[in-house]
């Protein structure tokens, strides 16, 4: 498939080094979803890899070896990358179709050349690979590649908010905070319910989970609810919000007393936030 | 060192496990695999580590290795070098100021080979090189050999980063050019 100037440049940087550590960890993100891609900084690697013939040799410490040999001891070869069979369907709803979708994302994705370069706002390209390597992440994630295991850090995903809903449109949000996702947030296009899946937080005694939707068009947090009281919360609370606020608000989780807040404001910080992206489109792309 | 040919039996045998395969594939590799994160960590523990992560890496995703795409000992070095920027990245640019003497004294291209040695594709990968104007051949080889971040670069050639930036950019663009890519 073509890819843009920016993309091709991105591989070829990847490939070079010259990368920070956010970036790389997105070309990381991309390559595990898109096959093309990862050809295409394969491909870097390799003509610039020659370059190493001209490196001389220099012999590692003899002890190298036993660590190696240690280290994989008790590890059978792994087959490449596969998605785990036992995912929850939350997880299958999202991952197995964000794969299939990225490519076709990514041509979006060149319409903003600078984009890419900004940490906060991913793409919907990558944001649908986040979705993706979220559930191999709670799943596995000693099977990722050290720069896509959950980071420590609060990762606000953004992505453009996509067309009026149409029918089957799934979108998902983590919700999540300085490590693992806390909530995975799931929205159906068309009805507007929402399922919140509890995935690494564990309210304190006397408190409650309370998550909020958050929208410049809106003059303060709306509540959604207290969740995280199981392990699933659905509900169909924002079918009274269009389609444009439900897509660009942030979802936001804060910490109430037992219960939820008693008169419809926040009372902490949110401790978990995240955006809406589109995993699942309504219609599935040529390909 | 073995022949490519001789390389990727012993990584297909390693795919299946074959740990004798493993030591003979490590055997072959290691000291330029070593040589190439070395150049690049400056620092014999780090990198002893890296090459130690990297082959754990080689062991568990030999069966990913593709010969049509790449030479056996290009995609091994590969896996080492993303590993080493990846650490030196993440120990940022402090780094720089540790080892003034080792920045200056890291040449642009090392241990030059004889002509004659070296495969047409390094040949034709050091003509799209040679191409670019002589500040940007360095920018390159600097960036590729000794895994400067663009910060350094910027540094070295007093210019900003962003500038930096567009040249790394600019140069890469143009070596696709000239490979046909």
């Amino acid at each position: 498939m073509a890819y843009s100037e920016d993309h091709i440049a991105l591989a070829a940087e990847y490939a070079l080094g010259t990368l920070d550590v956010d970036e790389r960890a997105q070309v990381e993100t991309m390559m595990s979803v898109d096959k093309d891609f990862t050809a295409m900084v394969e491909a870097w690697e390799h003509k610039l890899g020659v370059l190493n013939q001209m490196v001389g040799s220099v012999e590692p410490g003899p002890e190298v070896w036993d660590k190696i040999r240690a280290a994989i001891g008790h590890a059978e070869p792994q087959t490449p990358l596969v998605l785990p069979q036992t995912a929850p369907s939350i997880f299958a709803e999202a991952v197995e179709p964000a794969a299939e979708v990225a490519p076709s994302n990514v041509i979006q994705m060149s319409d903003s050349a600078k984009r890419w370069r900004s940490v906060a706002s991913f793409t919907s390209a990558l944001a649908a690979a986040l979705v993706a390597l979220i559930g191999i992440q709670l799943a596995a994630p000693d099977w990722l590649p050290e720069g896509l295991r959950p980071k420590a850090r609060t990762q606000i995903v953004e992505a453009k908010a996509p067309a009026p809903a149409v029918p089957s449109a799934q979108y998902v949000a983590v919700l999540q905070n300085g490590g693992s996702p806390a909530f995975i947030l799931t929205v159906d296009g068309a009805t507007k319910n929402f399922t919140v899946r509890k995935v690494g937080a564990t309210a304190e005694a006397g408190k409650s989970f309370e998550l909020w939707l958050i929208s410049d068009k809106l003059p303060k947090p709306r509540s959604l609810g207290v969740i995280g009281g199981s392990d699933f919360t659905a509900r169909p609370v924002l079918s009274s919000y269009d389609a444009d606020t439900v897509n660009a608000a942030t979802y936001a989780v804060t910490v109430e007393q037992a219960g939820g807040s008693p008169d419809g404001n926040p009372h902490s910080t949110p401790i978990f936030t995240g955006k809406l992206i589109e995993a699942v489109p309504a219609s599935a792309p040529a390909r | 060192m073995l022949t490519p040919a001789e390389l990727v039996w012993l990584i297909a045998a390693v795919a299946k496990g074959d740990e004798a395969a493993f030591e003979r594939l490590y055997a072959a590799t290691r000291a330029k695999l070593f040589g190439v994160v070395l150049r690049i960590l400056r620092r014999q523990d780090l990198a002893e580590e890296v090459v130690q992560e990297a082959y754990v890496k080689i062991w568990s995703s030999a069966g990913q290795f593709n010969p049509g795409l790449s030479s056996p000992i290009t995609w091994m070095a590969s896996i080492a070098r993303n590993r080493a920027i990846d650490v030196v990245r993440k120990r940022g640019e402090s780094s720089i100021e540790e080892e003034p003497a080792a920045m200056e004294v890291a040449a642009e291209t090392p241990d030059p080979l004889a002509r004659r040695e070296m495969t047409e594709e390094l040949k034709r990968m050091l003509e799209c090189v040679g191409r670019l104007e002589p500040d940007r051949q360095k920018l390159v080889l600097l960036a590729y050999y000794n895994g400067w971040s663009r910060e350094q670069l910027a540094a070295k050639f007093e210019t900003p980063v962003n500038t930096v930036k567009t040249w790394l950019r600019r140069s890469m663009m143009d070596i696709r050019e000239c490979l046909g890519l």
